[in-house]
Parts: structure tokens; C-alpha cells; sequence
């Protein structure tokens, strides 16, 4: 048991003791080390200017990704190599990135750029070269208030990548590999002032530190608890992180279930779902953006239990099951029954997630996820939706229906559901649904929209599901097309599922159009 | 080798890159430094009847308090009316209104004092909105007036005519930067600050006067900003002179940064705007009458508030000419945060306010709106005087828009989208081309004068400072650029040090786009006077009495970093030498240069003047597509053009022209700022407050500059070009307003500003049900 954290900073070993550890990098990196080129803007992870790669041992070499250093706890990084902008030089000179910044005009005031430049890099970490429909996507959590973002694309796209070097070869990893390898095996205990920092390397360790300290505060990508952290609504005086737990890490999949273990990124699970539930990598590519995404897993958006939780419908129409760990074993709950109030769960004190097992739907299965945010990108959604429905004929055979943003929970629409189900699918039935929504749903007006808007787009969302089903039936000629197949010409080519007949989701929003097709208007 | 035309990289390009860049909250904290931070008011509007701090005195590393009472100096300042306050004295005016400073050794103690602080508030009933504003007759300032014609009468004699109300939200600055200042103080009651500020010597004189000191006693150093945008021209002065208070009570080093929260919260932002309008027009939509009042909120005090309704008023001609016009502007007060100046400056209010009736016209009339648009351009010619009696000289507009609209395929577009709108039923399109004409120069006149200081080394390198600020903006690459060709050497020979008062005095603020202008021309002629001595000296140098050479000036010139004398082939030397000699012999190689921009007045009380050197002009042309089950809004494509005449440094002048743009889309779309009840700001942070991202970028963006080599009213033939493309959001709104007016043709959408997707759903279902009940004729009405 150590009582120190141990990691590496642009390639040179830290133990961090004490008080030092109970705070973000961010002020890790400024305030002690004077590494300021790291910026904070929002300290909420919501701007990308703090951006530093992350690098975990992976196999013979470690694996680096972009991650919001403000929303990062010191903590958090046993047995991690941060390379931050001051790191990213190579030999002295600039990178091929930052050469390309500066004769490219790519920085204005300066202050977003150490975040773009990171940002940049970590997209060369697991791609050959930089494109701009790719940059649209890798680039979503880094905001510029100066440049337009014109010159930061054109920076990328003229990169030299002939010069380009990556963390591993930067940092060769032979000389530190193996000592941080065994770093996140083993397990951490700092006490300081009345301040307790554990972290486990086994499941069983975890839930008996947690059944002995009520108002434990557990941490995997802290993606959340960062920002209610750094916002001082929350300073735990016990805090356990499960970066040691490797088994959570797990993702698998039978074709029948795909289970996400408590430790898998959103970004590792986008991974999966890209093969197994390719309209769940859709809405993860809106999901907070890649370096929250890179820190983020899908117990901690369970477990924090936002009713405005990007992935929480999706799971409620695939009745996912939670998978909890305690002193007595574990216990599977479904998710429609693990909320009893607005960020209450049914979960016991000792209790850990450590899986979530989602049921894939079948092949003639509709399954659509909707996110309606006031910006595309980066934003927390204003209301979400999604619909699971199994068809005999034209006949709704079953169909779930599940809101967020309407409620105290994300909300199942049990009324509606049974008011379709049996029923021919025609536009008189859906007419009656959809006043049936707006008697079921009871949202409120706050900062992300009125309760007005809510309620049509409650209305409007079952809508534009039916339609996007019927043109999709177009597209895909059956025997049973549903109601009167209208529509013409245009609104097929719109309104085709761009997830199920083209994974890649960075092929669906080159155009920036997102969930709908693949922009063939300008083609 | 000219510099002047060339993209070379901006001067803090590679230190930006790296994150050596330094920007005052990463300087490292000085031995003995304090934090300093405010205890900001819980209500927005009562009366402060007493502070306890006895308890938060006590918390371990609290080591000062500081309210109204234990202000040496001046207590009642502003840049117009001295109606600010920096403590709280006993009206609390604004929800956030700082009541206490505090200063102490962590931010730690700093969080546990906040919590310690009682103050005994009397709250009284604020007014937060302009309607109500009104309605109490809350006004800072007298109404103003530009008129000319016969209003009254042309709207009476008006072919058609319209009215109507339309609501202009206020924008977010969102600099990365939250303003920042560390204070040194010094010996004999001097003080040294380091501020993140658009305007030195405001800084240095807010701060001097609530020290009690003269100006003399401060030098204030801005080296670079992390973002300004308007927003750090008045309103850095604040956390400044907190600084400074903690600096000079206790002697130590002080440093306020505020968080990016508390920095959106209590700090101004760009005007919201009410106008009410009612517009006469032909049945061929050339408008006869206008009568436009504006009413801004400004928020608690006047700031800059009258300046910038100034701007709109001046602006709501935009690019078209009005002959009877009657426009009158009311600055409203209310109790939020001081609105202030933001890149625009009011421009863009009074161009939306234009560009929605010419929308609406265009709908009235069933005629194109770009059609609408050409029939009321400023004529090249005739037509061409503003309300305001300035002449619009070089008018390129008329160009402008057949380049554009060729380029940009409108009219195919316009047929297309016609088509698709009658279609499509999951999508909606549409297209508008907003135009900008935009004047430059400050409409205050004394502000048009700037000062540079050039510093010839004797290994030939160059130091200028001058009184601009960099903020991304490239003043200093511009100036940089403009020296070097004066002295004809290679621009990296020429450095633009840290802005600070100390070398540059009475400054004006880095602002209205004439930061190049006014600075880069004080430099040029700093230069001039600096290159007139060493040609005579290199006149001498050449002088050969043997082979009847005598010594003349007017035969001496410098090229490639040499310097030459043109009867001698073959005869010449460096720069270098040439000033390593000059130095021998006792020649003067430092200069200030000084510069008043010719020709501008304005009258405020008259509304008559030539406020303007020229105009920076452009147009786009944004095509919208909205999804008609939820309103959201994609930007599918944008042609934008500008002139700007011979950019100084064409890639930096794209940069402010893309980045324009796109925080003008960001104003008009999805940047709004919602209140709760007791006037305190939802959306703080980038979690609520949604600025442009990366896939907010149109997918097709066509951006080009006008070659305009006419443009011979300012330096080396550039124009300023800062603000202007801001205005061009605009074309993203009006497509939106176009797009809704297919939804129930004949019915002219009431469409605010911004068009978030709420409002855009919102008012798609209002349109739909309303269908073309109580709405205006589709046809013009004959009188």
C-alpha cells in the first residue's frame, strides 16, 4: 500500500504526497509546477482550453488520450504519464502541429490554443492524418471565441505528418513503462488533515472501504464530480477511485447482450457500439465531447443520475440492466427500476456499479436515439428521446418509449406505449399519441428551454420517429411498408438513417448534419 | 520586399503554440502576494445598511477587508458619467454589486471568508427588462435624434406601410481570458499594474483616482489579452482598481482573476435592444419613410451605454438610403450589470433593426428580399448621402452584391429551395444576403489620435510600442509589418514590446477596428521623422566631393535592408551600418510619432456630422436548413464577401473576418442569456451560454475580399476590419426568417433575435396553426 500517487509529467517522475493530491491538475500543474501553458477558462471541462494527453500503460506501450486536465483530480492519475503543451516540443523545435498553428494563423489571443494544439495531437495518437470532416468531430470540445475555427482546420489539414512523432516516440516508454504498470496494480492510501484518498485494486476492497465509510465518494472518470467539485458544492472528505479495479474494464458482447464494465470509457464503449449498437455510437459522438468522452464512463453517467443523461433513454427502452456489487454479491437491477427520485437510486451504501448489461435489439428491431440540445455540439441536451419498437406487419407488435428532460427522471411513457401497441401504425394513431405524450410528460421551464418547447418536441419527436421509420421502409422496399407511404422523392433521400447504413459517424456529420443523412443536397 | 501584404505569421503566434505565451494569471505569483476577490450583493436593487465582517476577520489568512469607507480616493467614476461606484456605498444597483473587497494569502480563505460576511440589506423592487424600464422612465442620458426629410409626411404619403416591435438580445463576451490584473506597488506611493485591458491609460487613471494619487504615481502594462471583444475596454478598470486598493493599504503584491462564473455574471455585455418601427414603401419596395426607436438596457449605469446607442442610430441606414427617416435612441437603466462595449458597438443592433424590416418588406411585397436590398442600396453617385448628412464616398456595394450574388448562385439557390421548401417535409430552407457598411473612426472625436514610440537600436533592430493592445487582433504584426517597410527591413528585425503607459500616454482604447489605424499610422510617422535623419546623414555618407557627388537627401532611398544612393550604381550600405554610424555621429535615432484622423466631427445634439474617415463594407449570403419536427438549425452554407481594401497582412485579416463572422452567428442563433427571477444570470458558464463550436462552422464557407484598390482614405490602403464582419451573422438570422416564411406563405414570421431552436419550433408551430388568420395582406394595400 503506498501513500503516495505516482506519475509522470512530460517524462519526468512525480510522487505526489498529501495535500497536493486533493486537488485538480490543472492547479496541480500551474500553481506547483508552473507549467502554465495549460489554461483554465470554465474549470467544467466545457472549453478544451486545459487539454493535456493522458497516457495509461497499454500492453508494450502506453496509450495516450485527450482529457480535460480542469476536471481531472490528482488523485485520478496513479501510474499516468500527462504530457502537457509544454511537452509536445520535440528536440526543442516545434511539432508539426504547432508549426502548422503559426503559418496558418491558427491562433488569435492564444489562450484556446495550447487546448487545440493538444487536441490536435491526441487525434494523431490514433489516426494517420488530420481531415477536416474528422476535425469537425475531434475538435467539438475545444471552443475558440477568435479565429472561426477556419485557420485551425486549415492548420490540420496542411500538417506536415511526414514530422509528425507520437507520445511513444516522444517518450520512448521502456524506461517508465513497468514501473507504471505496477503502479496501477497497486493499491493508494493517503490520509491527510481530515481528508481520506483510497484506491483499490480489487472489487471486494472497494465495497467493504465503501460499506465502512458512509458518504464515500467514489470517482472513475470524474467527469462530473470534477465540476461539482470545482465549483465547491462538493468537497469529499472520503473518496475512493476505481482506476484500479482493471477488471471493470471489460466491454463484452454474446450478440444478445453487450455489457459495458464500470470502468469503460464512453469513448471505449463508442468502440463497441460502432459494431454492436451503431445508433448508441451516434448519439455518443454528441455525448459531451472527445476528452470528456476519453475520461467518462457509463456507470458514472448511471450513477450521478441526471435526468438529462445523453445515454439514459437509450438504455430504459433496452430495459439495460445495472449490475450492483456489494458485501453480499452482486445483484442485477433493470434500469426502469433503478430511480426512485431525482438522483435516488435503489442502490445500498456499499454498493458499487460494476457493469451495465444492455440488450441488443434485434436486426428488425426500430431503435432511434434523439438529443435536442440549444447547440449541436458539447451541450447538454434540453430534451431526449428514444424508441425501441418491434413490428409484425404493420402492426406494433411492442414499442418502449422513454424522455429525458421532462421529469425528475428520464421517463418511461408507459401510456403512450400501450395506447400503440397492437395497433396498425397509421396517422390517426399517431395523432392520438402524440397528444397522449403531452399528457403523460410534465416538464419544466429552466435555463436549457421552456416548458412549452419541451412539450412539442415531446409531441414532435414520436412524430418525426413514425416518419423517419417510413421513409427508411421506402428506402428498404417490404411487404410491409406502413401507412400510406407518402412522401416523395426529397424527403427519402433526407431522411434515411444515416447510423444504420454508414457506421462511421464521422461520415453522417461531414456536412454537419448530424442525425439526419449523409448531406447528399450539395452533392 | 514589402512586409505591408504579406501573411507572415502574427508576432505571438509561436509562444501561443507552445503556451509560452504569458498572460497575467501565469505570471508567477511575486513573494508576499494576496488574492483578492469581492463579496458580490445578493439582490439586485436596495439599500446596504451595514456590513458585519468581524467573523470573516477572523478566518485564517484573511488579511484585509476593505469596503466603501476605506476608499482614499476619487469613489464615483465612469468613462462618461461618474455615476459608477466600486464599492458599494448604500445603494446596491446590480445583482453582484461588489460590497467588500477581500484580500488574503489563499483562495482558500478567500471562499471560507465569503461565507463569514453578513450585510443588513433593505432590498427595494428592481427593474430588469426595457419595457419596464420605460414604463418607470429608468433613462440614463437624453433621448437622441437623427432626422432628415419629411418623415411624417412620406409615411403618410407611403404606397405601403408596416410596424412593428422586434427584441435584439444582448451576447456574452466569453473572452478566454475572465479579466485579470496583478498590482505591484512601489516606492513613494507608486504602483505598477499589470492588467489584461483593451485601454491602459483608463485603467491608470480609474486606479490613480481611487488611490488619491496622480496619474503620474501608475504605469499600467498590458503585454497581451487573452480576448477582449469590447469587453475589457471599460470593464477591466474594476478588478484594476481593487488590486491596486489591496496593493496600496497593505504593500503587498495583489492579484484578482475572476473566475469564468463570476466574470459572467457580474460583469456588462453587449446591449439588448427593443425597437419599434413603422417603414413606408413602394409597391416595388423602395422604402420612403422610416421612424426607428431604439431603446438599449443599459444596465446600472451609463458605462458606455450612450456611445453605443450613438453607433446604432448611426448604423440603421446600414447599406441602404433613407430619405425621410426619423430615428431616435433611448438608453434604458435598469439593474443588471453595466452593459458595455462589445465588437460592434451598437453597430449590430441598428443594422438588425434595418435588416428585419427589409425582411419583412420583402415578404409583404412578395418580392426576393436581395431584390428589396438592391432597390435600397446607396447609390454610387446619387443617393448617397447618410441620415446624418456623411457622404458615402467609394461605394462598392453595388459590386459587392452582383459579385456575390453571382458567386454564390442565388438565384438558382432561391429556385431550389423554393422547390425543396414545398417538398420536403422534414426539412425547411432558407437563404438571405444581409450587406454591412460600417463606419470607422470613434464617434467621440478626440478618441481619434494615437501615439507610437520607435526605437532604432545600433545593431539595427527596431522596438516600437505604441498605444494599441494586442488581443489577437494583430495590431502588433501590423505594426510590425508597417515599420519594417519604413526603414525597408526585414520585419523580424522589428519588435512591438508590451503596451504601457509609461512609454505611451493617454492613450485611447484598443477599439472601433482603429487599432491599426491610429497606431500603426503613429508609428509611420514616427518612422518617417526617424528615416528623415538618416537619409540626411546618409546624404553625408554618399557625399564624395572628388567624383562631384554632393551631399543629397532626395537621391537617397532604402530597400532590402540596405540603404542606397541612386546617381551611384553599386553604392550602398546596410541598415545595420548605416545606423551603427548615425549613433557615432550623434544622430537622434528614437522618435514619437503622433496621429489625429482627419476630417471627423460628429454632433450629437444636432445628429449631423461626418463622424466616419471611411466605411468597411461586405455582404454574405447564408443558406439555413431547419428540421421542422424540432427546430434545430444547421448554417448548410455561407459566401461572404468583404472590402477591405489592400489588407496590411491578408491572413490575419481573414482570421477577423471568419472569427467575425462566426461570433455574429453566435449572437444571432444559439448565444442567448436567460435570467432568473431575481435578475441573476442562468447561463454563466460555457455549460448554459452556448458560443460557436467547431460544427457550428457552415459546411460550405466561401470567403473572399473584394479587390478594392480605390480605397485611399487610410493607411497604406487598408481598412479596418475588426468589427464590420461581425454584422454578417446577420444573413445566418435573416435565412432563418426567410426559412419561417415558407411555413405559411403570405404570414411575415415574428421572428426574434437570436433564433435559438426554441424559438424557431415555437414560433413553426405558431405559424402552422395560426395558418393566415390575423395576419397582414399578402398584397400591399393601395392608398
Amino acid at each position: 500500500m503506498r501513500d503516495y500517487v505516482l506519475l509522470h509529467i512530460n517524462g519526468r517522475r512525480e510522487e505526489v504526497h498529501g495535500e497536493q493530491l486533493f486537488q485538480s491538475l490543472t492547479d496541480f500543474l500551474r500553481y506547483d509546477r508552473q507549467l502554465v501553458g495549460t489554461k483554465v477558462v470554465c474549470a467544467e471541462g466545457d472549453c478544451g482550453s486545459c487539454c493535456v494527453l493522458i497516457g495509461k500503460p497499454a500492453g508494450e506501450a502506453m496509450e495516450y488520450r485527450n482529457v480535460t486536465a480542469c476536471i481531472q483530480y490528482v488523485y485520478q492519475l496513479d501510474g499516468c504519464h500527462v504530457i502537457t503543451i509544454e511537452g509536445l516540443k520535440y528536440a526543442g523545435q516545434l511539432s508539426c502541429v504547432q508549426e502548422s498553428m503559426v503559418t496558418c494563423q491558427g491562433s488569435q489571443c492564444g489562450f484556446c490554443t495550447p487546448g487545440f494544439v493538444v487536441s490536435l495531437h491526441a487525434m494523431l495518437e490514433t489516426s494517420p492524418k488530420l481531415t477536416e470532416p474528422d476535425m469537425r468531430l475531434g475538435l467539438s470540445g475545444n471552443l475558440c471565441r477568435c479565429t472561426g475555427y477556419e485557420s485551425i482546420i486549415k492548420a490540420g489539414v496542411e500538417t506536415d505528418i511526414a514530422k509528425h512523432r507520437r507520445a511513444n516516440e516522444l517518450y520512448p516508454p521502456a524506461s517508465f513503462l513497468g514501473e507504471l504498470k505496477s503502479a496501477v496494480g497497486e493499491s493508494v492510501r493517503v490520509e491527510h488533515a481530515d481528508r481520506v484518498f483510497f484506491k483499490p485494486t480489487s472489487v471486494t476492497e472497494a465495497v467493504a472501504f465503501k460499506a465502512r465509510h458512509a458518504g464515500c465518494v467514489v470517482i472513475a472518470g470524474g467527469t462530473d464530480l470534477g465540476v461539482v467539485m470545482n465549483k465547491g458544492k462538493l468537497t469529499p472528505t472520503v473518496v475512493m477511485s476505481l482506476a484500479g479495479l482493471t477488471s471493470l474494464k471489460n466491454v463484452q458482447a454474446d450478440g444478445k447482450t453487450l455489457s459495458i464494465g464500470a470502468l469503460v470509457t464512453l469513448a471505449e464503449m463508442d468502440a463497441a457500439c460502432a459494431t454492436y449498437l451503431p445508433e448508441m455510437s451516434r448519439l455518443l459522438w454528441r455525448h459531451g465531447s472527445p476528452p470528456i468522452r476519453n475520461a467518462a464512463t457509463l456507470a458514472g453517467n448511471i450513477a450521478n443520475g441526471s435526468p438529462i443523461g445523453d445515454t439514459m433513454p437509450g438504455l430504459y427502452v433496452l430495459d439495460a440492466e445495472i449490475e450492483l456489487t456489494g458485501s453480499n454479491g452482486s445483484r442485477r437491477v433493470n434500469i426502469n427500476a433503478f430511480y426512485t427520485g431525482y438522483r435516488k437510486t435503489v442502490m445500498t451504501p456499499d454498493e458499487l456499479i460494476t457493469a451495465v448489461h444492455i440488450p441488443l435489439p434485434a436486426a428488425r428491431d426500430a431503435y432511434r436515439l434523439y438529443k435536442i440540445s440549444k447547440r449541436f455540439d458539447l451541450d447538454i441536451s434540453s430534451f431526449s428521446a428514444a424508441f425501441w419498437m418491434r413490428t409484425n406487419g404493420d402492426v406494433i407488435e411492442s414499442i418502449h418509449i422513454a424522455y429525458g428532460g421532462v421529469g425528475a427522471n428520464i421517463l418511461r411513457l408507459r401510456k403512450t406505449e400501450s395506447l400503440l401497441i397492437g395497433q396498425p401504425i397509421f396517422d390517426a394513431l399517431i395523432d392520438r399519441a402524440a397528444a397522449s405524450v403531452r399528457s403523460e410528460i410534465t416538464p419544466i421551464s429552466d435555463v436549457r428551454g421552456g416548458k412549452d418547447y419541451r412539450l412539442q418536441l415531446g409531441e414532435n419527436v414520436l412524430r418525426k420517429f413514425f416518419a423517419e421509420l417510413q421513409v427508411d421502409a421506402m428506402l428498404t422496399p417490404s411487404p410491409s411498408t406502413p401507412g400510406e407511404g407518402g412522401g416523395e422523392e426529397s424527403a427519402a433521400i433526407h431522411g434515411n438513417s444515416a447510423a444504420q447504413k454508414n457506421p462511421h459517424p464521422a461520415l453522417s456529420r461531414s456536412t454537419g448534419r448530424g442525425f439526419k443523412a449523409n448531406g447528399q443536397e450539395h452533392a | 520586399m514589402s512586409a505591408v501584404g504579406k501573411n507572415i505569421p502574427h508576432d505571438s503566434a509561436r509562444g501561443h503554440v507552445t503556451g509560452e505565451s504569458v498572460f497575467i494569471d501565469d505570471m508567477p505569483p511575486l513573494k508576499n502576494e494576496l488574492l483578492v476577490d469581492f463579496f458580490p450583493a445578493p439582490v439586485a436593487s436596495g439599500k446596504l445598511k451595514s456590513i458585519d465582517l468581524a467573523e470573516a476577520a477572523k478566518v485564517p489568512g484573511v488579511v484585509l477587508l476593505l469596503s466603501d469607507k476605506d476608499i482614499p480616493g476619487h469613489k464615483h467614476f465612469g468613462p462618461v458619467f461618474q455615476d459608477e461606484h466600486l464599492l458599494v456605498e448604500e445603494q446596491i444597483v446590480y445583482l453582484g454589486d461588489p460590497c467588500v473587497l477581500i484580500a488574503a494569502e489563499s483562495r482558500q480563505a478567500i471562499a471560507a471568508a465569503k461565507k463569514k460576511i453578513k450585510l443588513d440589506i433593505d432590498p427595494a423592487t428592481p427593474i430588469f427588462g426595457i419595457e419596464e424600464a420605460i414604463e418607470a422612465k429608468s433613462f440614463i442620458g437624453p433621448l437622441r435624434t437623427i432626422m432628415r426629410g419629411e418623415p411624417e409626411k412620406a409615411m403618410l404619403a407611403a404606397e405601403c406601410t408596416l410596424s412593428g416591435e422586434f427584441v435584439i438580445g444582448g451576447q456574452e463576451h466569453f473572452y478566454l481570458e475572465s479579466q485579470a490584473v496583478i498590482a505591484i506597488p512601489g516606492e513613494h506611493g507608486h504602483i505598477t499594474i499589470h492588467s489584461s485591458t483593451q485601454h491602459p491609460s483608463e485603467v491608470q487613471a480609474m486606479t490613480a483616482e481611487i488611490l488619491g494619487v496622480p496619474f503620474n504615481h501608475v504605469v499600467v502594462h498590458c503585454k497581451r489579452m487573452g480576448g477582449g471583444f469590447g469587453g475589457k475596454e471599460t470593464q477591466a478598470a474594476q478588478p484594476a482598481m481593487m488590486a491596486a486598493l489591496v496593493a496600496s493599504k497593505t504593500g503587498r503584491p495583489a492579484r484578482v482573476v475572476y473566475n469564468k462564473d463570476d466574470d459572467m455574471r457580474y460583469t456588462g455585455k453587449r446591449h439588448p435592444f427593443l425597437n419599434r418601427y413603422t417603414v413606408g414603401y413602394t409597391r416595388d419596395g423602395v422604402i420612403t419613410a422610416l421612424r426607428v426607436d431604439h431603446y438599449s438596457n443599459g444596465g446600472c449605469t451609463a458605462d458606455l451605454s450612450l456611445a453605443v446607442m450613438e453607433r446604432a442610430m448611426l448604423h440603421t441606414d446600414n447599406a441602404y438610403y433613407l430619405p425621410n427617416v426619423h430615428i431616435t435612441g433611448q438608453v434604458c437603466r435598469t439593474n443588471l450589470p453595466s452593459n458595455t462595449a462589445f465588437r460592434g458597438f451598437g453597430g449590430p443592433q441598428g443594422v438588425a433593426a434595418i435588416e428585419n424590416i427589409i425582411e419583412s418588406i420583402a415578404l409583404h411585397l412578395g418580392i426576393d428580399a436581395m431584390e428589396v436590398r438592391r432597390r435600397n442600396l446607396y447609390g454610387v453617385d446619387d443617393r448617397n448621402v447618410t441620415p446624418y448628412g456623411q457622404v458615402f464616398k467609394n461605394n462598392v456595394l453595388p459590386q459587392l452584391f452582383d459579385e456575390l450574388s453571382r458567386e454564390s448562385d442565388y438565384a438558382n439557390r432561391r429556385k431550389q429551395i423554393d422547390a425543396a421548401n414545398r417538398t420536403d417535409r422534414s426539412h425547411l430552407r432558407g437563404l438571405a444576403c444581409t450587406p454591412v457598411k460600417f463606419g470607422i473612426s470613434f464617434t467621440k472625436q478626440h478618441l481619434n489620435q494615437g501615439n507610437a514610440l520607435v526605437n532604432v537600436y545600433t545593431d539595427g533592430s527596431v522596438m516600437v510600442s505604441h498605444g494599441g493592445t494586442e488581443m489577437g487582433q494583430g495590431v502588433n504584426t501590423r505594426v510590425r509589418q508597417l515599420v519594417a517597410d519604413e526603414f525597408a527591413i526585414d520585419w523580424q528585425n522589428v519588435y512591438v514590446t508590451t503596451t504601457s503607459t509609461d512609454k505611451n500616454h493617454n492613450t485611447s482604447p484598443t477599439a472601433a477596428s482603429t487599432g491599426t489605424d491610429l497606431n500603426g499610422a503613429a508609428a509611420v510617422v514616427a518612422c518617417e521623422l526617424i528615416r528623415g535623419r538618416l537619409t540626411a546623414f546618409a546624404a553625408q555618407h554618399f557625399s564624395d566631393a572628388t567624383a562631384g557627388l554632393f551631399a543629397s537627401p532626395g537621391n537617397i532611398f532604402f530597400k532590402d535592408g540596405h540603404v542606397y544612393d541612386d546617381r551611384v550604381a553599386g553604392k550602398k550600405i546596410t541598415f545595420k551600418e548605416l545606423v551603427a554610424q548615425a549613433y557615432l555621429n550623434r544622430i537622434n535615432l528614437g522618435e514619437r510619432g503622433f496621429y489625429t484622423t482627419p476630417g471627423v466631427d460628429y454632433n450629437r445634439d444636432t445628429g449631423k456630422g461626418t463622424p466616419f474617415l471611411y466605411y468597411t463594407n461586405g455582404a454574405a449570403v447564408s443558406e439555413v436548413e431547419i428540421d421542422r419536427y424540432t427546430g434545430e438549425m444547421r448554417v448548410t452554407r455561407v459566401d461572404l464577401m468583404m472590402d477591405i481594401g489592400q489588407p496590411i497582412n491578408p491572413g490575419i485579416d481573414r482570421g477577423q473576418v471568419v472569427g467575425g463572422f462566426i461570433q455574429g452567428m453566435g449572437w444571432c442563433t444559439t448565444e442567448e442569456l436567460k435570467y432568473g427571477p431575481g435578475g441573476e444570470l442562468l447561463s454563466y458558464s460555457p455549460t448554459t451560454y452556448k458560443i460557436p463550436n467547431i460544427s457550428d462552422l457552415p459546411a460550405v464557407f466561401n470567403v473572399r475580399m473584394l479587390d478594392n484598390p480605390n480605397s485611399t482614405m487610410s493607411l497604406k490602403r487598408s481598412k479596418a476590419v475588426g468589427e464590420p464582419p461581425l454584422l454578417l451573422g446577420l444573413s445566418v438570422w435573416a435565412a432563418v426568417k426567410n426559412a419561417l416564411s415558407y411555413v405559411s406563405p403570405g404570414t411575415i414570421p415574428d421572428l426574434q433575435l437570436p433564433a435559438t431552436g426554441e424559438q424557431i419550433l415555437m414560433l413553426m408551430t405558431k405559424l402552422k396553426s395560426d395558418g393566415k388568420a390575423n395576419q397582414p395582406p399578402l398584397l400591399p394595400v393601395a392608398k
